[in-house]
């Protein structure tokens, strides 16, 4: 037993080093760092509660928060709906499946400053792809990252496209799971196609919604390396995120206390947002 | 009430005949019970009645309208799938009624047909629960419901009961026997379950290798079946088996290893000397007082099975194994060496290519 007990606690041993090191020092870290003052040279000094205080007044840090949700409520429903209709699409039998599962997951792998780099082109306002073909079709040109309406939805869309192919993964592992026999019987029971859908494949991906949802909000709130890379956060800081804000105060302000204190703000944020959706949309316990 | 008539069906699967020119007319409100070996293509052909599987060719009517290329939904058939196939997330009820809504049935008639299905089939304290919540009996009973709340045309079954426990399944099978009865509604049956088929079925559809071996009442497969396989298929426990010729040095006779059967009566003549098989019912051996047959058969008893109300002595017999199903309490023990009496008019005489040439015309 107490042999067992000893490998056990050395077999376990690297992983909760690995924790420690990466994991709660981190978070303690900037627990504490919301009490200090740290220009990230001279040694922190103690700061009470200034930075709760800051942060609960600055308009600016209000407007990014405000800015995010625009972006999530434009990116969740987008995600989850192309990521159905790709899965259910993929699903079925087709000529190359295997090409073309690959084919949508590969932006997932590619590091995301290649793919906002690529987007920026392809929404340049005078010799992007996109206008191109717009005005091919007869439209007039759309300046997607220059003008304040359309920015955030431009973004939303290309970190949809980015993503899609990993939680159609999860969608393609859940549609496994609904018996073919249930199909064929509510194809007799009269079902169309969408009806179909309707009734039987979308209730039965509920676990897998509740996870696209989860994990793209938790992944959306992070929202930040597009910004940086392709608006700088405007224009007129309309696609500002959080977490570039709280970037910008730590490496352009060197202001780590305030930074860290607006990260656990939206750790926080995060908890409640996820909390609040998962009572709306049900555990997946209700099938 | 509608017939269901196979004209020259076949199906394949890319070079493999599956089923083979069927052709069958199922009567206005029969139920027809198709069995047959794994593989045989009893599924496929319930499948391609329902629409969830291509006709290669041929056409399959309902009354007399072709429905060989019409989508399921289009048919108005209902199946009961082996694995019932019930909606998981919906309940009893919603499971009940999911096909009367697509199909756009007003509200009050959908109460009415579900309440009276739940009233037939006893599912009234149910109709509230998730499948998950349901023994194995009860899940049946539901896709039961699922079908007759339909008012289908036809209805299918492919082997509804082979996930229950032995006392439900014969339970249910008496149920499904009269709700078919009660309801009058055309009925094609697939089991491999010869009990099934022999008590549940107008007529019998014999399948091997997607083709008719025989078609008719239960009790005239049993006593007249045409061939070997059908022999052998009908009936429990099987009918027993002897390799052997005939003799005719006074008298016909089939004789065996061990074996000399006097056969009276008129027979279509079989070349003497030729390989015959001689079959008989185990119900129909019976034990005698040694020296007191007139044609006895001798062997050895290497098993007594005793089931309560009858018995099954296994014996050998020569190189051959015969199977005695009788109902008397003294019984042999293994090792003695018995008499049996294997009555000729109840033999089965088959051909080398398995035909039956005892089969009264
Ligand atoms: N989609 C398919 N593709 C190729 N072959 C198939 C397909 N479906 C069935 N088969 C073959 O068709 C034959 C008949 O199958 P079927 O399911 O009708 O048999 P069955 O009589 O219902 O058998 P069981 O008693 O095991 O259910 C089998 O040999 C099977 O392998
Ligand atoms: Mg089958």
């Amino acid at each position: 037993m107490r042999a067992e007990a000893r490998s056990g606690t050395l077999l376990s041993a690297p992983y909760v080093l690995f924790l420690l090191a990466f994991a709660a020092y981190p978070v303690a870290f900037a627990l504490a760092l919301v009490l200090m003052h740290w220009d990230l040279v001279t040694t922190p000094s103690f700061a009470g509660l200034d930075n709760v205080k800051l942060l609960a007044t600055d308009t600016r840090f209000w407007q990014a928060v405000g800015n995010t949700f625009v972006f999530l409520g434009l990116h969740l429903p987008l995600q989850i709906v192309t990521a159905l209709a790709l899965a259910v699409a993929l699903n079925r039998p087709m000529m190359f499946r295997a090409f073309w599962r690959a084919a949508f997951f590969l932006p997932v792998v590619i590091s995301g400053a290649v793919v906002a780099i690529l987007w920026n082109a392809l929404y340049a306002t005078d010799v992007g792809l996109i206008n191109a073909l717009l005005v091919k079709a007869g439209i007039a040109p759309v300046p997607w990252l220059t003008d304040p309406r359309v920015a955030m939805a431009a973004i939303a869309v290309m970190v949809t496209w980015k993503n899609v192919g990993f939680y159609v993964i999860i969608y393609l592992a859940g549609l496994q799971y609904i018996p073919r026999s249930c199909q064929e019987a509510i194809e007799l029971d009269g079902a169309t196609a969408w009806q179909r859908f309707r009734h039987l494949t979308l209730p039965l991906l509920l676990p897998q919604t509740i996870l696209v949802l989860t994990l793209s909000t938790i992944n959306g709130f992070q929202l930040f390396i597009e910004p940086y890379v392709m608006t700088g956060g405007g224009p007129l800081r309309r696609t500002f995120s959080v977490v570039l804000y709280m970037y910008t105060n730590a490496f352009s302000y060197q202001k780590m206390g305030y930074a860290a204190t607006i990260g656990v703000a939206l750790a926080m944020i995060i908890g409640t947002v996820v909390a609040i959706q998962r009572k709306v949309v049900g555990t997946a316990e209700a099938l | 009430m509608p017939s269901v008539t196979f004209d020259h069906v076949t199906k394949r699967f890319g070079d493999v005949v599956i089923v083979e020119d069927f052709n069958l007319e199922v009567a206005d409100g029969e139920l027809l019970v198709l069995v047959g070996g794994s593989g045989s293509g009893k599924s496929t052909l319930l499948r391609m009645v329902a629409g969830l599987e291509s006709v290669t060719s041929g056409t399959i009517r309902i009354d007399d309208r072709d429905i060989t290329h019409l989508a399921p939904r289009e048919r108005d058939v209902a199946m009961v799938f082996q694995d019932y196939a019930l909606y998981p997330h919906l309940t009893v009820r919603d499971n009940l009624s999911l096909g009367l809504k697509l199909r756009k049935v007003p509200k009050p008639e959908i109460a009415r047909r579900v309440a009276w299905a739940a009233g037939m089939l006893g599912l009234e304290a149910l109709l509230d629960r998730k499948p998950k919540q349901l023994s194995g009996g009860q899940r049946q009973r539901v896709a039961m419901g699922r079908a007759m709340v339909r008012e289908p045309l036809v209805f299918l079954f492919d082997e509804p009961l082979s996930n229950l426990d032995a006392g439900l399944r014969a339970q249910m099978r008496i149920e499904i026997g009269g709700l078919q009865r009660r309801l009058n509604t055309t009925t094609i049956y697939v089991t491999h379950d010869q009990v099934e088929a022999m008590t549940l079925g107008d007529r019998i559809v014999v399948l091997a290798n997607g083709t008719i071996q025989q078609v008719g009442r239960p009790i005239e497969l049993y006593r007249d079946p045409v061939n070997r396989f059908v022999a052998g298929f009908i009936g429990s426990p099987p009918m027993n088996f002897i390799e052997g010729r005939l003799d005719r040095n006074g008298g016909a006779a089939f004789v065996a290893d061990g074996v000399r059967v006097e056969l009276g009566g008129e027979r279509e003549p079989v070349p003497v000397a030729a390989p015959v098989t001689l079959g008989i019912r185990p119900e129909d051996i019976s034990l005698v007082a040694a020296g007191m047959a007139t044609s006895p058969v001798s062997g050895t008893v290497v098993l007594v099975e005793r089931l309560g109300g009858t018995s099954h002595v296994h014996l050998d017999v020569g190189p051959n194994r015969l199977m005695a199903a009788v109902s008397q309490e003294q019984l042999p023990a293994v090792g003695e060496r018995i008499e049996v009496y294997v009555p000729s008019a109840r033999v089965h005489l088959f051909d080398a290519g398995g035909k039956c040439r005892t089969a009264r015309p």
